[in-house]
């Protein structure tokens, strides 16, 4: 049995790696406009609808496809911040979470309406292949998680630190009053913001294409497994989230394997109850809870 | 004369005449407004009125609605008398859901949590296939009282009418009075209702026990009415309804979740053989009642004539 | 034994000594003036005495018994009322309503009452009603009542939260910087209903401010902090001469 665990180790990891990508990409939008985005899961899947219809519909090859892709979702997030957030930013908490849900369920309903209840398939850009080395199994599908996930974390790091626009987003993620007063326009890189959130999202959407069948409902599954590897890692924490999605990786192989199927499916459910009820802040977060 | 909230009154003895003016299938649309207004009501208390984010509304619905059919298919109790113990179930899952609030969990860690809460729940039916008939759903036989079977739509008509008008007449007294205060000022300021010596901690439970056991309620009437219970009924297109209910209702208002019932319930129905078109209609609905309209068609209401002011609706 | 005995208390957030081993005692029956720069750790001292912020090191006592790990509504339930800074009201209810809030353990109408409707619940509103209204007579604005809170003007609102903090006649208030962003007539006013409460009632009153000049005539102990140290303590005379504090806080 033991045996198993390099196994389970290296498939957890790389599936990890994409709930890092889309945990990461809920962090940057909250961490810019402390809006929770609960619509984000509809949007990653979106992503990988987008290359679908790209494909199928318009018959583009796949490398198209996709920036075409992240670039709708871009625009789309640009658009959602512009229109829907922005204009109540400074209205209750309730409000602001009700919009994103609410635009969540358009988006999943207009999937609905396309697809209904069929599963849809992404069609696959490559060959599924398998490697082997030191007693493990890894499939091309995970290389490339891996691969792109870590390319974009090692990216999204260079431009956080090294360039003007990232210079400028941790002041906003510092404070927003602050950044205006020094005559930043906050609105135009909340915009700015949260189109990268939802293109990285999706980019996540369009990985996860490759080994999910697409249907309308994905978008709560990918939404909980953000969730839960913010929480794990400390909501706001940008390098927890990518430890968080990590270890959720990790130990839903894990205890799926050892312990339960069932584990499979519930470990993000218990990891969001068990933190928070344990540990709210995380492994990394702030002080997150309220002294009653 | 001057028009007092009594006039409301009249809402339930005219609709005592309902089922003369509809044919069956009519009469289970209204009597799943019944059942959607003791959802509204219920939901409403603990994001309208205690103010948080809460997503445990599907879950409460599903756990009422399964426990009645269980009592009913495992331990033989007629429907009737397991209305109540429906409740008290949902009830006891609204305390459960109310733990992480005081472990000092707020918006939208709350807001995750009980996210979670409702998945797991979801998970449980289709996994406990002994207990909920897993995927297959679970048959709810028609409820009977001393020989009397409440079969036909009209009858459960007059059945429902009753548990309605008993709990939106206890929870509008529940809200009127010095906890309906202390729910509305922990949503306003926290940090103040406390130092007013408001045990916010125990006001979270109970509004979550509140709005579980009316929910629970609303569950049970919904299990005696559909007759047969299958998971998918409570999946995110139940939540997106239930929140469509009390927002375009009004947020915090009795009356919004009365009138979001009547007004949202049916449409469902319309739109059956489109999948998708509720989640997509919902959905913008929502989005242009925030922009628009922040406390939904019930403050529209109250510019016409004060009595439909609740209490607690902030809206001139 | 006095009314409220604070000793060696501290506040700390992460690194930061927001209130570095603070010791004083308030008596029934005085008023203390607590001024200080800004950031000096006033507001964070309340915090501390209203159980919103633990200690990192100290106790507090309140007639005698240690309420420094009690929560904040059971400080409150005990006797010590506070205002805030800013924005304390709850801007949903009206004026009346928050003054009920405020009486909120002193309604005494149960739940099972309340759901039956038995007359005990419905006279227990009635009288905090009642009350309510009274309050707000005595204070001069009883045209406020039925106004929602967010709509009272400044003044109004500082008024309803004094009022509101007062109802249940706590034996200790903590005031907030109360008169910030009144007009001077209004604070003039405000100090002599103040002075009226602590001599009526017999009951303790500290008072932030950052400005020491409103204060001298209100208060009959001044209290200085600096950087969280209390550095001078004294009647107001005294304290306005003395040399650490010219050079800390008033030679700005
Ligand atoms: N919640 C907090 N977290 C971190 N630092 C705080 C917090 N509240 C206050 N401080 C810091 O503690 C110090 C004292 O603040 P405060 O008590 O509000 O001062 P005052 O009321 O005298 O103006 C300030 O330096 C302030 O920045
Ligand atoms: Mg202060």
């Amino acid at each position: 049995m033991l045996s198993l665990l390099p196994q389970l180790l290296v498939s957890g990891i790389a599936i990890g790696m994409l709930y890092a990508l889309i945990a990461l990409s809920m962090t940057i939008l909250y961490r810019a406009t402390t809006v929770v985005n609960f619509g984000h899961g509809d949007l990653v899947m979106a992503g990988a609808y987008m290359v679908l219809i790209f494909m199928v519909n318009v018959t583009l090859p796949f490398l198209p496809a996709l920036l075409l892709s992240l670039a709708a979702l871009f625009g789309f997030g640009y658009l959602l911040h512009r229109a829907f957030i922005w204009p109540i930013i400074n209205g209750p908490h309730l409000g602001l979470a009700m919009m994103a849900i609410a635009i969540g369920y358009a988006v999943r309903g207009l999937v609905r309406l396309e697809y209904g209840s069929e599963m849809a398939k992404m069609p696959r850009p490559f060959e599924e292949q398998f490697f082997f080395a030191f007693n493990t199994v890894m499939t091309l599908d995970e290389i490339t998680f891996c691969v792109v996930v870590v390319v974009m974390l090692v990216v999204s790091y260079l431009v956080f630190s090294r360039t003007r626009f990232g210079r400028i987003v941790q002041a906003m993620f510092q404070t927003q009053r602050g950044a205006s007063l020094v005559g930043i326009n906050v609105r135009l890189f909340n915009n700015l913001i949260w189109g990268v959130g939802c293109a990285l999202g999706a980019l996540g959407g369009v990985m996860l294409g490759l080994i999910l069948v697409l249907d309308p409902d994905a978008g709560v599954w990918t939404l909980l497994r953000g969730f839960a590897a913010m929480t794990l890692g400390g909501f706001g924490s940008l390098h927890g989230a990518v430890i968080g999605g990590l270890i959720i990786g990790v130990l839903e192989k894990v205890l799926g394997t050892y312990v339960s199927t069932a584990f499979i499916d519930i470990t993000c459910y218990l990891v969001i109850i068990v933190v928070l009820l344990v540990r709210p802040r995380g492994l990394f977060g702030q002080h997150a809870t309220l002294r009653i | 004369m001057k028009l007092t909230r009594s006039v409301f009154w009249l809402l339930p003895i005219a609709a005592l005449a309902l089922p003369l003016l509809v044919n069956p299938y009519h009469q289970y649309v209204v009597n799943l407004i019944l059942v959607y207004v003791v959802v509204g009501v219920g939901f409403n208390i603990v994001v309208g009125n205690l103010g948080q984010l809460a997503f445990s509304n599907v879950a409460f619905f599903g756990i009422g609605a399964y426990a009645s059919a269980i009592f009913t298919t495992q331990l033989g109790i007629p429907w009737w008398l397991t209305v109540i113990p429906a409740g008290v179930v949902g009830a006891i899952a609204g305390c459960a859901a109310s733990i992480p609030a005081l472990r000092g969990v707020r918006l939208f860690y709350l807001a995750i949590m009980t996210l979670a809460f409702g998945e797991l729940m979801r998970w449980s039916y289709i996994r406990t296939p002994a207990l909920t008939g897993g995927s297959m759903g679970l048959t709810v036989p028609p409820a009977e009282l001393f020989g009397w079977v409440l079969e036909s739509e009209t009858q459960k008509f007059y059945v429902f009418l009753v548990i309605v008008v008993v709990i939106v007449v206890a929870v509008s007294r529940i809200l009127e009075s010095r906890i309906g205060r202390a729910f509305l000022s922990i949503k306003n300021d926290e940090r103040a209702a406390a130092a007013m010596a408001v045990p916010t901690g125990r006001y979270f439970v109970l509004a979550f026990a509140l709005s579980g056991f009316v929910v629970g309620i609303g569950g049970s009437m919904y299990a005696a009415l559909v007759g047969h219970l299958s998971p998918e009924a409570f999946d995110l297109v139940q939540l997106i309804l239930h929140f469509a209910i009390i927002m375009v209702g009004g947020l915090g208002s009795l009356v919004g979740s009365i009138l979001g019932a009547v007004l949202i319930t049916a449409t469902p129905e319309l739109f059956r053989d489109w999948p998708g078109f509720e989640e997509l209609m919902f959905g913008i609905v929502i989005v242009i009642v925030i922009l628009f309209l922040p406390r939904g068609l019930a403050s529209l209401l109250a510019r016409v004539h004060p009595i439909f002011k609740d209490r607690y609706l902030r809206e001139d | 034994m006095a009314l409220l005995e604070i000793t060696g208390a501290s506040v700390q957030f992460g690194g930061l000594t927001a209130v570095n081993e603070v010791s004083f005692q308030a008596e029934p029956g005085e008023v203390r003036a607590l001024i200080g720069p800004n950031g000096a750790g006033k507001t964070s001292l309340f915090k501390a005495i209203a159980g919103e912020e633990p200690l990192s090191a100290g106790t507090i006592r309140f007639q005698g018994a240690p309420i420094h790990d009690l929560t904040p509504h059971e400080i409150s339930a005990r006797g010590v009322r506070r205002t805030f800074q800013n924005g304390g009201l709850f801007g949903e209810l009206t004026a009346l309503e928050n003054i009920l809030a405020g009486l909120h353990t002193r309604i005494p109408s149960s739940f099972g009452g309340l759901l039956l409707g038995t007359r005990a619940a419905k006279t227990a509103e009635k009288n905090g009603t009642r009350k309510a209204r009274a309050l707000l007579e005595m204070m001069g604005i009883p045209h406020v009542a039925d106004q929602w809170a967010r709509d009272l003007s400044g003044g109004q609102q500082r008024m309803v939260e004094i009022v509101r903090a007062l109802a249940t006649d706590p034996p200790l208030l903590l005031l907030d910087e109360p008169a910030v962003g009144l007009a001077p007539p209004a604070r003039a006013e405000l100090m002599k209903i103040i002075r009226r409460l602590v001599e009526e009632e017999n009951i303790a009153v500290i008072l932030i401010e950052h400005a020491i000049e409103f204060v001298m005539t209100v208060c009959d102990t001044l209290m200085v902090l600096n950087n969280g140290e209390l550095i001078a303590e004294g009647p107001p005379e005294e304290v306005r001469r003395n040399r650490e504090v010219l050079e800390a806080y008033l030679g700005r």
